[in-house]
C-alpha cells in the first residue's frame, strides 16, 4: 500500500522516529527554557504536550523539527538543516498567499522534485482527505481559519512525513471547530497514519487525541509527567462524554494543575 | 473594481468648475494680460492649434521615459536581488546609491550630455537616475520582509536558495516592487521631461515636452508655453495609468491591496 519506510513496516521495528536525550534549550546567555528532556517518540504514537505558558512546549518542537539548535544533549536522528521526513503545522496555517489552495499543498512535493503528475494526483487526493476538494482554485484569502488549517494539514501531510509536529495548530479556532477538526485528524491519520508530537493548552483535546500526554513544568521546562491514554482507536466523538474519559481527563487537569506556578 | 459612485466624478467636476470660474475671474479682476496669464480657453485654443507639435512631443519624452524607467526597474530589481542575499554587498553599495540619489539630476545632467552628448542617451540616463532609487529601496525592503512562518515551511521542506528565492522571496517581494514601480512611474515622465529641458534637441522644429517649453517660452507663445504643462499631465496620467494597470494584474487575485475588492 505504501512504500518503503511505511507505516506498518515502522510498527515492526521498535526503533523510535525520534529520541531526546537530555535535550536542553537556553536563548544566548539566558536562563534554560528546556533541561534534562528524555522523550522517545515510538511508531505510531500521538504525544500532546501541555504545560504552562511558557514552559517550552513550543521551543521542544521546534528542537524536534530542527528550526532551533539544542544546546544540551542529543536529539537523534541528527539534523543537518531540517530533520529530514519531519513535517509541522504551525498555529498559523501559514499558507503562502499567492498560490492558490492546490498550490499551497503540492508546494513540498514541488520543492523536493516530485514529478508534475504525481504531485497533481497527491493533491487531489490530500484536499479529499481534508475535505477540501472544491476549494482546490480558492486562494488563502477566500478561506476561513478552519479551512486554513485543513489545507495546511493537508500540505503537511502530502509528503508522508514519518513525523508529524503540531504546534497548537487548532488554538485559534472556536471550540466546536476544534473539536470537529481534532474528529476530522484522527480520521485523517487512520487512512493515511503519521505518528505525532502536538502541543496545545487544551487538556480535554490533549486526551481526546493521543495515547501519551506529557505535562510539562516550566522554569525550567522538565518533563513532569507522562500520562498514558488507554483508550484504542478509532475513538468516536461520543468518547468525550464516557466517564472513563472524563475521569482521565481529571487526572491530567490535576496533573497540569500541580505543576503551575503558585 | 470598485464601482464609481455619482459623487467620485461630480465633486471633481465640481471642484474643478470652481477653479476656473475663480482663474477667470481673478485675470478679469486684475486685468492682467494674457501674456502674463491665459485663460483656460486661451490655452485650450493654444493646445488645439499646436496639437501637431505637443503629440509628437509626447512622443519623444514618452520613449526616453520609458526606455529610462524599464531599464530603473529591471536594473533596480537585480540589484535589490543581489543585495538582499549578500549582507556585505548591500552594506557596501547602499551608502553610494543614496550619495547617487542625493545628487540632484540638475546637476548630473550636463555630466550625462558630456559624456553622451544631447539627445536621448542623456534623457535616458536623468531619466533612469530618477527612477533608480525608489525601485531598489521599495524591493530591497519587499526581499528582506518575508514573514517567518513562510520561511520556516521553507526550511522544513530543506528548499534550496535558489528555491526560497524562486518561489518564497521574489513573489513575496512583488507588492514593495510594485509599490517601488509606482512610485518610479510618477517620476519617469519628470525625469525625462527634465532630462529633455536640459539635453532635449529638436527635429523638423518639434522636439520633446522640455524642449518646447523652452521654445514656446523663447517665442513668447505663452498659452502655448502653458499647453505644454497640460501636455506633461497627460504623458504623466498614461504612465501612472499603465503602472497601476500592471500593479492591479500581477496582485488582484491575492494581495490585500487589491484582492477581494471587486
Amino acid at each position: 500500500m505504501r512504500g518503503k519506510g511505511g507505516f506498518n513496516n515502522q510498527i515492526m521495528d521498535s526503533a523510535p522516529i525520534v529520541r531526546c536525550s537530555g535535550v536542553g534549550k537556553r536563548f544566548g546567555n539566558g536562563p534554560p527554557v528546556l533541561e534534562g528532556i528524555e522523550l522517545a517518540a515510538q511508531p505510531g504514537d500521538f504525544i500532546s504536550l501541555i504545560g504552562p505558558s511558557g514552559c517550552g512546549k513550543s521551543t521542544l518542537l521546534r528542537l524536534i523539527a530542527g528550526l532551533t539548535p539544542v544546546t544540551g544533549g542529543r536529539i537523534l536522528p541528527e539534523a543537518r538543516r531540517a530533520r529530514e521526513g519531519v513535517f509541522v503545522v504551525f498555529q498559523d496555517a501559514n499558507l503562502l498567499p499567492w498560490r492558490r489552495v492546490a498550490a499551497n499543498v503540492e508546494l513540498p512535493l514541488m520543492l523536493r522534485g516530485d514529478p508534475p503528475a504525481s504531485r497533481r494526483e497527491r493533491v487531489r487526493e490530500m484536499l479529499g482527505l481534508v475535505g477540501l476538494a472544491e476549494a482546490a482554485r480558492k486562494f488563502p484569502w477566500q478561506l476561513s481559519g478552519g479551512m486554513k488549517m485543513r489545507v495546511s494539514i493537508a500540505r503537511a501531510l502530502s509528503v508522508q512525513p514519518r513525523l508529524l509536529l503540531l504546534d497548537e495548530p487548532f488554538g485559534a479556532l472556536d471550540e466546536m471547530t476544534r473539536d470537529r477538526l481534532n474528529e476530522d485528524l484522527l480520521a485523517i491519520r487512520a487512512r493515511d497514519p503519521f505518528t505525532a508530537f502536538f502541543v496545545t493548552h487544551s487538556v480535554a483535546e490533549a486526551v481526546f487525541l493521543s495515547n501519551r500526554v506529557v505535562v510539562l513544568s516550566a522554569n525550567p521546562g522538565r518533563i513532569a509527567r507522562e500520562i498514558t491514554v488507554p483508550f484504542s482507536y478509532p475513538r468516536p466523538p461520543e468518547l468525550r462524554e464516557t466517564p472513563e474519559f472524563l475521569a482521565l481527563l481529571a487526572e491530567t487537569s490535576h496533573a497540569l494543575r500541580s505543576v503551575l506556578p503558585r | 473594481m470598485k464601482r464609481p459612485t455619482i459623487s467620485s466624478w461630480l465633486l471633481p467636476a465640481i471642484a474643478g468648475a470652481v477653479l476656473v470660474a475663480a482663474w477667470y475671474l481673478l485675470k478679469a479682476a486684475g486685468g492682467i494680460p494674457s501674456y502674463v496669464l491665459p485663460s483656460p480657453g486661451e490655452i485650450l485654443a493654444a493646445a488645439w492649434h499646436e496639437r501637431r507639435t505637443l503629440l509628437a512631443s509626447i512622443l519623444v519624452t514618452g520613449r526616453g521615459a520609458v526606455l529610462g524607467f524599464v531599464l530603473a526597474v529591471g536594473g533596480g530589481f537585480l540589484l535589490s536581488l543581489v543585495m538582499a542575499f549578500s549582507f556585505r554587498l548591500k552594506r557596501s553599495l547602499y551608502p553610494y546609491i543614496l550619495m547617487l540619489q542625493m545628487t540632484p539630476v540638475i546637476i548630473l545632467a550636463p555630466i550625462f550630455v558630456l559624456w553622451l552628448g544631447q539627445g536621448l542617451p542623456a534623457i535616458v540616463a536623468v531619466t533612469f537616475m530618477i527612477c533608480f532609487f525608489p525601485v531598489v529601496a521599495n524591493t530591497t525592503m519587499g526581499f528582506l520582509s518575508v514573514d517567518r512562518g513562510w520561511r520556516e515551511v521553507f526550511t522544513i521542506c530543506r528548499a534550496s536558495r535558489w528555491q526560497e528565492i524562486r518561489y518564497l522571496r521574489v513573489p513575496a517581494a512583488m507588492p514593495y516592487f510594485l509599490t517601488g514601480m509606482k512610485i518610479a512611474g510618477t517620476l519617469a515622465p519628470i525625469g525625462a521631461i527634465t532630462g529633455d529641458f536640459l539635453a532635449g534637441t529638436q527635429q523638423n522644429g518639434v522636439g520633446g515636452i522640455g524642449f518646447m517649453t523652452i521654445a514656446y517660452f523663447s517665442q513668447l507663445k505663452i498659452p502655448a508655453l502653458f499647453a505644454t504643462g497640460l501636455t506633461a499631465c497627460l504623458l504623466g496620467f498614461l504612465f501612472v495609468g499603465g503602472v497601476s494597470l500592471l500593479h492591479w494584474l500581477i496582485l488582484h487575485r491575492w494581495h490585500e491591496s487589491v484582492a477581494g475588492k471587486e
